[in-house]
């Protein structure tokens, strides 16, 4: 294998290293993924940072085409907060949604997902709603989806406040183990 | 925060920097920060040796990197994982984890075997010694006999020697150390990997049945396929319903049912034990009648009853039980899977402890080599448990889809399929000692099992429906693999050490009164020469004495007991703390 790229110079390969749970075979396989999208917007030799690929390209991708969250995931991980995403919040995205990243590292972001519909840090009810519309194609009647919402709350509000926030959520991801396994994207 | 970061280790800095919950440029300018802070507080004297730590430090750091990065290349089947899990979803994918972690476990035990036990012997004198007209037939990939009975394969076929060619080798030390280390090492490995599992996921209460998990926690995001993502939105939808309806109704069972319950629970535990011992014995009747040493080959041919009677019992016995389940009534559905297990597992002990028993009381006492008979009826063992589990995917999965197709699409079970892996892995353990290069056959059926299951998988099989709790069913069965299969496996092999004499014509160990006493013919020796005292000291005063394993058994009581109070006054703590934030 050896060192011949020429993409990266070894300090931005350091820095990736050391900054995301990646080695240095896969940033390098992200960053032709990467690439793949738009070929013509990504130069060949990251001389251009700061190119950022909208949210239509990311949201094409076969690991994200047909997640209902995947619009929510790519607001969270963009500096901008619409989705559209430079190498770095790439590269990031998926870190966190590897399986080396630790539980707190994903709760967190799992949090930042299903909440902050309206940018509150809190998973309010209509978080929940959203939420549940997402994953259920709309098919409880409007009633079911209130009645849900309530045992949510009731079930995993820890502090009394009628909202879930990131403590509470952190409670619940301790007592699911399979949280680490199943909130991961495979690249 | 990045004077924090300043006083850690390199490495421990780094693990902070990514879990830092920031944006990648803010982690960017944090660690550009840091390593600014550090070069500038540099101090004037030894820059020239401080320069070199962090150099040499780098280029260590860069080359893990790259060892980790060469490890990835040597990763098997990466892109078939990637396929199953994102049509399936990660509880069926562990099931084929499983199976690459059994075939890696079988390429060292085969590698330690061949290695310090076969190669030596291979070297020395690689012809096998036949007796005149014995050769090749094909009936020997079936019965193991006849000509394999005189090659490697078996135990007898090991010499006594103690091999001179390059330097002195004691074929005998080494077949016995070789045997103890691969299982001790086998040990340590399944208690790490236990302990490990239930660190992670054992947890007493079971929000699994909650809808706050269902909807925040359960959902797998790496499913991929369009198809299953439709289809886990339905039953995600299915289930809430479910338990809305459920929480609407409370169910009162009056006292009657409930002793029907009870009486058809007592009923069907009584049919399946019984059913399981009759099935040892019928094993045990079976196995007197076919017992005799002529070798024409309609009666080589007899032996392959047993085996075929075995694997049969092993298919045919469990459909019984599901049917069991199915007249049952639970109150939820992981207890149905786990008295399924047990009963299957049962089932499993009492075949195999009545296979064991007759080995080692009658076959032991009968043959004059019966060392590499017991080896044979193991590999017949091994050979039709694969033939007939590839038969049964072939009924099961295949013919159900173009034969019944209004049965509906069958789900792939899990645990089913994991725990006859774990039966073939106990049937490799125990017939180490007997056959060494045993887990060549496990690795070809791994090998050869991870496609047929694939393809059988992506033709026939749905996801399964139910998102239940997969990793706790994953530390369920890791916690079965260990407790009774290692444990068994090893209580045997240590019995036929310990106790029965060994075969006086064949074999490393002919003409010892039990294979142990190889250890004390090698102490004798070195006490002769009299060098290395200290291992005839640990010898005489460490392992055979027994006051030692009294103190050590105190003491690893002790520590549990210690342990087990701290975990006690944790709870307790965690309750107040409870209260505390309600408050």
């Amino acid at each position: 294998m050896g060192n011949k790229q020429s993409i990266f110079t070894a300090q931005q390969l350091d820095a990736y290293q050391d900054c995301t749970y990646f080695t240095r075979k896969e940033i390098l396989r992200l960053f032709y993924r990467y690439r793949d999208l738009a070929p013509q917007l990504v130069p060949l030799d990251y001389t251009r940072p700061d190119v950022k690929l909208p949210y239509e390209l990311i949201g094409s991708m076969p690991e994200l085409k047909d997640n209902p969250f995947r619009q929510r995931i790519a607001e969270v991980f963009s500096e901008d907060g619409q989705g559209n995403m430079t190498l770095d919040d790439f590269l990031d995205m998926f870190s966190v949604l590897s399986e080396m990243a630790p539980r707190d590292l994903k709760a967190y972001y799992a949090f930042k997902i299903y909440a902050d519909f309206n940018n509150d840090d809190f998973i309010c009810k209509s978080d929940l709603e959203k939420t549940l519309n997402k994953l259920t194609r709309n098919e409880l009647t409007e009633d079911e989806v209130r009645m849900v919402c309530e045992k949510v709350i009731d079930e995993a509000d820890l502090d009394n406040d009628g909202r879930l926030s990131l403590e509470d959520f952190q409670h619940m991801i301790v007592r699911a183990p399979e949280f680490l396994s199943t909130f991961h994207i495979r690249i | 925060m990045v004077k924090e970061l300043v006083d850690m280790s390199t490495r421990e800095r780094i693990h902070a920097i990514r879990d830092l919950p920031m944006s990648f440029e803010e982690k960017k300018s944090i660690r550009s920060q840091v390593l600014a802070f550090k070069s500038a507080n540099q101090s004037p004297h030894f820059t020239g040796f401080r320069d070199f730590t962090e150099n040499a430090s780098v280029t260590l750091r860069r080359w893990g990197y790259s060892v980790r990065s060469a490890r990835q290349t040597l990763q098997l089947w990466q892109g078939t994982m990637k396929e199953i899990g994102g049509r399936f979803g990660t509880s069926v994918l562990t099931y084929f984890m499983f199976l690459k972690w059994l075939l890696v476990f079988n390429v060292v035990s085969f590698l330690i075997n061949f290695g310090f036990i076969t190669i030596p012997l291979l070297v020395h004198d690689h012809t096998p010694n036949l007796p005149p007209n014995v050769n090749f037939r094909g009936l020997e990939i079936l019965t193991g006999a006849g000509y394999f009975n005189y090659t490697v394969m078996y135990y007898g076929s090991y010499s006594n020697e103690t091999l001179v060619g390059l330097g002195e080798y004691n074929l005998q030390l080494a077949y016995f150390f070789t045997i103890s280390l691969y299982m001790v090492l086998c040990g340590v490995a399944l208690i790490f990997s236990m302990a490990k599992s239930f660190k992670e996921n054992y947890v007493l209460s079971d929000p699994a049945s909650s809808s706050a998990w269902q909807i925040l926690c359960s959902w797998d995001f790496s499913i991929v396929n369009e198809r299953a993502i439709t289809q886990r939105k339905n039953n995600l939808s299915v289930q809430l319903k479910e338990s809305l309806s459920e929480g609407a109704q409370t169910e009162m069972l009056t006292r009657s049912e409930k002793m029907k319950h009870f009486g058809i629970h007592l009923g069907s535990w009584l049919l399946s034990t019984s059913l399981a011992f009759g099935c040892g014995s019928g094993i045990y009747f079976l196995c007197q009648t076919t017992d005799d040493s002529s070798w024409t080959p309609l009666q080589e041919a007899e032996t392959l009853l047993v085996p075929f009677v075995v694997s049969l019992m092993n298919l045919v016995v469990p459909l019984f039980y599901s049917l069991f389940n199915k007249f049952e009534v639970y109150s939820n559905q992981r207890k149905q899977i786990y008295v399924l297990l047990v009963r299957n597992v049962i089932l499993k002990i009492s075949i195999l402890s009545i296979l064991c028993y007759y080995w080692m009381q009658v076959v032991a006492k009968k043959f004059s080599c019966w060392e590499s008979m017991v080896g044979q009826a193991l590999y017949r063992l091994v050979l039709f448990d694969f033939l007939f589990l590839m038969l049964g995917s072939f009924f099961g999965e295949f013919l159900r889809k173009w034969l019944l197709p209004n049965l509906g699409v069958p789900e792939f079970d899990v645990a089913r399929n994991v725990f006859e892996l774990i039966y073939a892995q106990t049937l490799v353990w125990i017939g180490i000692y007997f056959s060494p290069l045993l887990p060549v056959i496990q690795i070809l059926k791994c090998f050869i099992f991870f496609y047929v299951k694939k393809v059988s998988l992506a033709q026939n099989c749905q996801p399964p429906r139910r998102t239940g709790r997969a990793a706790q069913m994953q530390t369920i069965l890791i916690a079965l693999l260990f407790f009774p299969s290692f444990v068994g496996a090893l209580s045997i092999v240590a019995y036929t050490a310990w106790s029965l004499t060994p075969s006086k014509q064949c074999g490393p160990f002919r003409g010892l009164n039990n294979t142990f006493g190889a250890v004390g013919i090698w102490i004798d020796n070195l006490q002769q020469s009299s060098s290395s005292y200290w291992v005839i000291w640990i010898y005489h005063h460490v392992i055979r004495s027994e006051v030692f394993y009294f103190f050590l058994a105190l003491i690893v009581i002790i520590i549990i007991y210690i342990f087990w109070q701290v975990t006690q006054g944790r709870k307790q703590l965690i309750v107040q703390l409870r209260q505390q934030i309600v408050n």
